[in-house]
């Protein structure tokens, strides 16, 4: 593509002007998200973050922002609901549906971005944009331009929050856009759960474009599931960028099943000592999909330690990508980080590119990384086939196995199950 | 422990920084058509090396400069650079005799067994003196099996088919930055032909040294092992002191064919800089190996100690079914040098094997960047990688980085990847101490137990001169 196609298409996919909005806060912001995202150019494949993802099938169509939906699909939205949780936010479309939201009784204040969020004002406008900028990624440039009802959950200074919070982010549109936003800020000492959760109900191709900042604070603990799954001929391209402050507690795992492109820039920044990060993540392509995951974990400070694994599993002649980065800091010592790629190859034409990556600058470290491509052992295909297992029903048990050691970490009940089914029927091969 | 003593462990001044003072014939300073015209006309060159030198040329006009290693360098004037140096030509050497004085003696003082000491050693030296060869020994005993070794210079004349064939075959002139401005200025190097069948009877060796200020050197190495054939090829480096970089950019091209196995080995130590980063040599180096037949195998072996900036991934294209390509590498990278280093193993063909076992050193200020490709094609199956790359930091001044990229696009291939960074540890140094041994001698052993896989790969002369350069980095601390 060229640099003058690749400039327009975020200008494309922006409105001429901004509607004013209540918050002159945020109207600034948004006015000089619109005005970046006017300067910045997309990404091609000559940039080195892009390499292996092309995303100029995205590029063919500058998907305009959905409207609100006419037909609500109430009840197959209402089974994607996860019981535990006490309070939920749902989006169809990229818009908010405050009559199936609701926000329970248990001390989070959850809301929107341009409503003031009832009991945590000004928590907003004090954290959003600041975790993920706009200054050089177009596409969350475009997100924050278009941003006004974004999520915002705040749990206040040492509040544990015993029940999950559901962020619920539906498509039934095709050729469309939405933008998806997502705020978390956890106070010092506070704890939580929460999920985050894009469906498509519908199909068809659109576009997801979503930003998701966590700000954990001191000593505080943030459990965040992430589950993608998108219509195979959608485009879902997100930033999630996370700090975490003195002896923050930070576990998260992304679990990505669905759209044609995918791409998924995780951010972790260590800003405080003693901080402890874990990120796992599963990918499970197949057919023509492409799952890229760049992930970014940035000690910047002692003593911290982060504990990462990260999965593919592609089938048909899908392509998986997975670029992660481990920065060990000048001064940030006793550092302890392992990283793990662990990918399997289903069929010939199935691709994978892995890219662990290591850069420390502090001598008392401890950091180990690695990566392994391969298909399912032989030996124990032959193992289950000993003990009266057909050949296809033990490369899907070991294909499964391969994926639950990720699932099995969720800590929410219901949606682990939920997942083990969808992982299940994911990983038969037809017999 | 004792940074400082581990500092003073690898602060060593470079031993080896002397000029020797002989009149050499430098052409003026820049780069154009004309230069190019020049140095192919000075060494009598047939039209169609001129062409490939042209092409070169020409090509790298339109390339720019990578910008994409992990290193720092102020931009090079490439038209502030002599491209040609040669020692006056003096007559015909008949013998050894004949050598001037001040050249040998510049031999004696880096220990290049030039005289009787090569017949001890039995290695044939293809004595690389700035940009000309000087000297070629052993020749006949190599003859006597069919071996070809000389310079590339005189193989151009004397066997211009194979050099013709296989010259830019493995690093096309337009493969990279570097090599295109290699192709198009290269002086002289090293031609190697082994014929079918042939064990080669010795290490082949070339000792190469630059000497004339400013004057980027532009070797050309090209060796090519026939069906069944083996040879196992040396190479050192060791440059004087000198306060304005010097660029070098060499190419290195290996062929091997059916079942022929070449075994390349590299001990690197040029002037590094000194300790504020002044100076040095800037070691932009592109080499590959291409495993052409069924079951060839090609191993790469590299201790890397000097050069302010060292830039070079030797690698291995795997072509032939089953054939093995090989990685092993020490970089140790002191006060403000800068290394990013690595391999590339493309597998194309089936049951194609490859191991990278890299270890890396930092110390100082420096930083040392792995840099390695896996690759499995879409035709490799059952191809395998192992691949292992430790590092270790010694301060808290330095950097060490790991960049593997890994791209597999058949579900057959098998490969491994695994990283560590760690230091040498209190609890280490303390279980040598209760057994008597002192800190100096502690932090010598470990490095020695760090970088022993690699050390074992070396030939016997260069495991000597290794083991002796990590301890000439690491002397001084006794006391």
């Amino acid at each position: 593509m060229t640099e003058s196609a690749a400039k327009s298409y975020a200008a494309a996919l922006l409105p001429g002007t901004l509607p004013a909005g209540p918050n002159a806060w945020l109207n600034r912001l948004r006015a000089a998200a619109l005005e970046r995202a006017n300067a910045l150019a997309v990404p091609t494949t000559r940039d080195e973050d892009w390499r292996f993802t092309d995303l100029s099938p995205l590029y063919k169509t500058a998907y305009q922002p959905a409207t609100f939906p006419t037909e609500m699909p109430r009840e197959a939205i209402e089974r994607l609901f996860v019981p535990e949780a006490t309070s939920r936010l749902v989006y169809v479309d990229g818009h908010y549906v405050p009559e199936m939201s609701m926000t329970g009784d248990d001390g989070i204040s959850v809301g929107t971005v341009v409503d003031s969020v009832r009991g945590a004002p000004g928590i907003a406008e004090g954290h959003i944009a600041r975790l993920v900028g706009v200054e050089q990624d177009p596409f969350a440039a475009v997100n924050t331009a278009y941003l006004q009802h974004g999520a915002v959950v705040a749990v206040p200074r040492d509040h544990q929050a015993s029940r999950p919070v559901q962020l619920l982010f539906v498509s039934t549109q095709p050729e469309r856009a939405s933008y998806p936003r997502v705020l978390v800020v956890v106070e010092r000492g506070a704890e939580l759960s929460f999920i985050e959760d894009y469906v498509s109900l519908a199909g068809g191709a659109y576009f997801v474009n979503g930003v998701t900042e966590i700000a954990v604070g001191e000593n505080a603990s943030v459990r965040h599931v992430r589950v993608q799954r998108d219509s195979e001929q959608s485009f879902h391209i997100a930033t999630c960028g996370v700090s975490l402050a003195r002896d923050a507690r930070y576990a998260s795992q992304n679990i990505c099943f669905g759209a044609r492109i995918s791409r998924l820039s995780h951010n972790v920044r260590q800003e405080g000592e003693g901080t402890d990060c874990k990120l796992d993540g599963l990918a499970l392509v197949a057919g023509r999909q492409l799952a890229d995951t760049h992930s970014s974990i940035d000690h910047a400070q002692p003593n911290g330690r982060s504990r990462q694994l990260h999965k593919c599993i592609v089938d048909g002649a899908a392509h998986a990508v997975f670029n992660g980065r481990i920065v060990v800091r000048r001064g940030a010592q006793r550092t302890d980080s392992a990283q793990s790629s662990r990918n399997l190859l289903l069929t010939g034409k199935a691709h994978v590119d892995t890219k662990p990556q290591l850069e420390i600058l502090a001598d008392d470290v401890k950091c180990a990384h690695g990566a392994t491509v391969g298909q399912l052992d032989p030996d124990h295909v032959f193992y289950l086939r000993s003990r009266g297992l057909s050949e296809a029903a033990a490369r899907n048990l070991l294909t499964y196995a391969f994926a639950a050691e990720i699932v099995d970490r969720i800590p929410i009940a219901s949606l682990r199950e939920r997942l083990e089914e969808l992982v299940t029927r994911r990983t038969q091969a037809k017999v | 422990m004792s940074n400082t003593a581990l500092q003073n462990l690898i602060d060593q001044p470079y031993k080896h920084g002397f000029v020797t003072d002989i009149e050499s014939e430098t052409t003026p300073k820049g780069l154009s058509e004309e230069t190019i015209r020049l140095i192919s006309r000075k060494k009598n060159e047939p039209e169609w090396l001129l062409e490939f030198r042209l092409t070169a040329y020409r090509h790298w006009l339109t390339m720019a400069e990578p910008k994409w290693p992990n290193v720092t360098y102020p931009k090079i004037d490439f038209q502030d650079i002599s491209y040609y140096s040669a020692p006056k030509p003096k007559k015909k050497l008949a013998s050894m005799d004949d050598v001037d004085p001040e050249l040998r003696r510049t031999f004696e003082k880096l220990g290049v067994p030039l005289h009787e000491q090569k017949v001890l050693a039995g290695v044939a030296v293809d004595v690389i003196f700035d940009s000309v060869s000087v000297t070629t020994t052993y020749k006949k005993k190599l003859a006597e099996v069919g071996v070809i070794f000389c310079s590339i210079s005189e193989a151009v004349h004397d066997h211009p088919d194979l050099v013709r064939r296989y010259l830019g075959s493995v690093v096309p002139t337009s493969d990279n930055f570097y090599a295109a401005l290699n192709s198009a200025v290269f002086t002289d190097g090293s031609f190697c032909y082994i014929p079918k069948g042939v064990h080669c009877p010795m290490e082949l060796s070339t000792y190469f040294r630059i000497n004339t200020q400013d004057s980027g050197q532009f070797e050309r190495t090209l060796i090519v092992a026939e069906e069944g054939s083996h040879v196992s090829y040396l190479e050192g480096c060791t440059a004087p002191q000198f306060d304005t970089n010097q660029l070098h950019a060499a190419v290195v091209e290996l062929v091997a064919l059916d079942n022929a196995e070449i075994k390349y080995s590299t001990v690197q130590n040029w002037y590094a800089g000194d300790e504020n980063g002044r100076g040095g040599i800037y070691n932009f180096v592109t080499k590959r190996g291409l495993c052409k037949g069924v079951a060839s195998k090609i191993s790469w072996t590299q201790v890397e100690t000097g050069s302010a900036i060292t830039w070079k991934y030797p690698s291995c294209v795997l072509l032939g079914d089953d054939s093995v390509g090989e990685f092993y590498s020490v970089a140790l990278t002191n006060h403000m040098q800068q290394a990013d280093t690595g391999t590339k193993m493309i597998h194309v063909g089936r049951n194609t094997r490859s191991r990278i076992i890299s270890k890396g050193i930092s110390a100082g200020k420096s930083n040392n960047s792995y840099r390695g490709l896996v690759k499995i094609g879409p035709k490799a199956d059952r191809a395998r990688n192992f691949s292992q790359c430790d590092s270790m930091l010694i301060g808290d001044a330095c950097g060490a980085h790991t960049f593997p990229y890994i791209q597999v696009q058949n579900n057959g291939a098998t490969v491994e990847h695994e990283a560590s960074t760690s230091k040498i540890g209190e609890d280490q140094l303390f279980y040598f101490a209760q057994r008597g041994i002192g800190p100096e001698e502690a932090v010598s052993m470990i490095i020695n137990g760090f970088v022993k896989e690699v050390f074992t790969q070396l030939p016997m002369e260069f495991a000597v001169e290794a083991t002796k350069l990590l301890g000439l980095k690491l002397e001084g601390s006794v006391g």
